[in-house]
């Protein structure tokens, strides 16, 4: 099984994130980035699957500008066997479409059987970037994974989605297939030191972008902000069955129910 | 530049979900000054009730597609039948809800349509030139204003985040859903029967999830448990309220895990986990900053506590003065109520 897992860097939401002066990129302090939360159970869970299927192989690939290769050696750290740096001409943030239209061009000779990706990215959380590649690729995908089976005698993939209401829809796909997983799926690995180490001397194959067909350039951003803050706490008043019914309007409001 | 609109309806046991009727809204909101009627797509394979309930909105031409091919939901279905007859109609915008089954299909079919993608959306606005969309980034810590160039751009809307307005109400009453064929003509309706396809891709059915003492890192909605829980036996009121929420993982307080009445991996704090939920809900937890720092991160928390001072209420967004025991069962009933009288719509 050849396994592709898409990762990317995001701004750890702890870090003191500020938004650049031009409005348009978000800035974080140089240990502020890490691999994304739900990348991280893309690459246990294609670790998982070489482990069980003896012959397989995981590469990492990543869209993004230089400091993104800290997140591929992270993947190699992790046990990813190689890594492929895409870098786009400046520093323009992409939209999923322009990510997935790269990833497409250089991952279409590739020949994977399973493409892997977290459900979303921490920071911009579109959730695109799995499903279109899919589509360019021409190749089945399901989203939100929250448990997968492999058969590879038959070449089909197995999978449980996760739904709203604690409900779950299962699917079979034909491999090559992609998924996106969904937090919770395993336990992702911390990296053994001795890992990391050799992480260190394992080569980072970049590819610059100019070398790929032009990403398409849809969509664009318009400008980032701060919400408005949301002040003192608001008391709510009246009797008890008074204040529940207001709680339960304002859960409804904010889309939690 | 076409300015034509098109909804893809989601349905809820035959009938339109209640997202649908947001999206109707906010589809006709992106209508500017037209006035060409929205036009709502229905997929399934029994859809009479759903497609005379929507056009008996206003200002839409409702069109079904059904066929036993599309008796369950597949990304694979849903894109074949949609994209040829988007690539026809050549819409500015195609709404779809940002929901498990949104959110699986619209950047697919946007990739296929060459069309450009905005998910997530919020709320949208016109400056005149372009419209222009909001959506959260970093769980609602920043907000970004995006757009699209794109000839025919897929929106998905965030459930919840559209006010839907006055003039969108549907009536499942008992002559909604029994309008005779000549009436659907009048109200600009049809139904198309769609052929039976091979799809590569096999729809197994719905399953219920397995318990899960769901990663509490992974949960949108925390409920936490403190000393004002009084009795371990309390904590199915915590249970109860969660259980309401999708995506939600109970949690505790230093001194609830410490008495054993929650295992300690659910506990919250400088000293357990740290969690950052969209919703924080704080149940008789009085605010010791060693809990603090492990939820002050949420984007919303609300805080129940019989103390006035309680030092939880500096940093809630929302701030319940009662009795935990009086006010939990009070406010599980009100969000069920709420939710039912949403469903039956």
């Amino acid at each position: 099984m050849k396994i592709l897992v898409l990762v990317k860097q995001t701004p750890d939401a702890e870090a003191d994130i500020r938004i650049a002066g031009d409005g348009e990129s978000l800035l974080a302090p140089e240990n502020g980035w890490r691999m994304n939360r739900f990348d991280e159970f893309a690459v246990e869970e294609a670790l998982r699957i070489r482990e069980a299927l003896p012959g397989s192989s995981v590469d990492a690939i990543s869209v993004g500008p230089a400091r993104v290769s800290a997140v591929l050696r992270r993947a190699l750290a992790m046990g990813a066997d190689k890594a492929i740096h895409i870098l786009p001409a400046g520093d323009q943030d992409l939209f999923p479409g322009d990510t997935a239209s790269l990833l497409a061009s250089f991952v279409r000779d590739c020949s994977y059987n399973l493409v892997v990706a977290g459900v979303m990215s921490d920071d911009a959380m579109h959730g695109q970037t799995g499903p279109i590649l899919a589509e360019l690729l021409g190749i089945p995908c399901a989203t939100a994974v929250v448990e997968e089976r492999i058969s590879p005698e038959n070449g089909r993939i197995t999978v449980e989605r996760e739904l709203e209401g604690g409900l779950r829809e299962g699917l079979e796909l034909p491999l090559p297939a992609l998924i996106t997983v969904q937090s919770g799926i395993n336990r992702p690995r911390y990296p053994a030191l001795s890992h990391v180490l050799r992480s260190r001397s394992q080569p980072v194959l970049t590819v610059p972008a100019a070398a790929l067909p032009e990403a398409p350039r849809r969509e664009l951003l318009l400008g980032l902000f701060w919400p408005a803050p949301s002040g003192k706490a608001l008391f709510l008043e009246g009797t008890a069955e008074q204040k529940a019914e207001r709680l339960a309007e304002i859960f409804s409001e904010r889309a939690f129910l | 530049m076409s300015m034509e609109i098109v909804v893809v309806a989601e349905l809820a046991a035959g009938l339109p979900a209640p997202v649908t009727i947001e999206l109707i809204a906010f589809a006709k909101a992106l209508r500017g000054d037209q006035t060409a009627p929205v036009c709502v797509f229905v997929l399934g394979a029994r859809i009479e009730r759903a497609v005379a309930l929507l056009s008996e909105i206003p200002d839409v031409a409702v069109t079904g597609l059904a066929g036993e091919a599309l008796a369950v939901y597949s990304a694979e279905a849903w894109k074949r039948v949609l994209a040829p007859r988007l690539a026809d109609i050549k819409p500015r915008f195609v709404c779809i809800p940002h929901d498990a089954t949104g959110a699986d299909f619209a950047p697919g079919l946007a990739a296929l349509l060459g069309a450009g993608c905005l998910t997530a959306i919020e709320s949208a606005r016109s400056d005149g030139l372009e419209v222009i969309f909001r959506r959260s980034l970093l769980n609602g810590k920043i907000q970004a204003e995006v757009a699209s160039r794109a000839e025919t751009t897929v929106i998905t809307l965030l459930p919840g985040a559209y006010r839907v307005g006055g003039s969108v109400r549907i009536n499942p009453g008992k002559q909604g859903g029994e309008m005779s064929e000549k009436r659907l003509l009048a109200a600009q309706a049809k139904i198309i029967p769609v052929p039976e396809m091979a799809l590569v891709s096999r729809p197994l059915g719905l399953l219920s999830a397995p318990e899960n003492d769901a990663d509490l890192a992974a949960a949108e909605v925390v409920v936490a448990a403190g000393r004002g829980i009084k009795k371990e036996e309390n904590l199915s009121l915590v249970r109860d309220l969660a259980a309401l929420f999708s995506r939600s993982a109970v949690g505790g307080s230093r001194t609830v895990c410490d008495a054993g009445w929650l295992p300690t991996r659910l506990q919250i704090g400088q000293t357990g986990r740290t969690v950052t939920p969209r919703l924080y809900i704080a149940c008789g937890i009085s605010g010791a900053l060693q809990h603090l720092m492990g939820m002050r991160g949420s984007q919303f928390i609300v805080a129940i506590n019989s103390d006035p001072r309680a030092s939880i209420f500096q940093i809630a967004d929302v701030a319940v003065v009662e009795d935990l025991l009086v006010f939990m069962p009070l406010l599980s009933d009100a969000c069920e109520k709420l939710k039912k009288g949403r469903l039956s719509l």
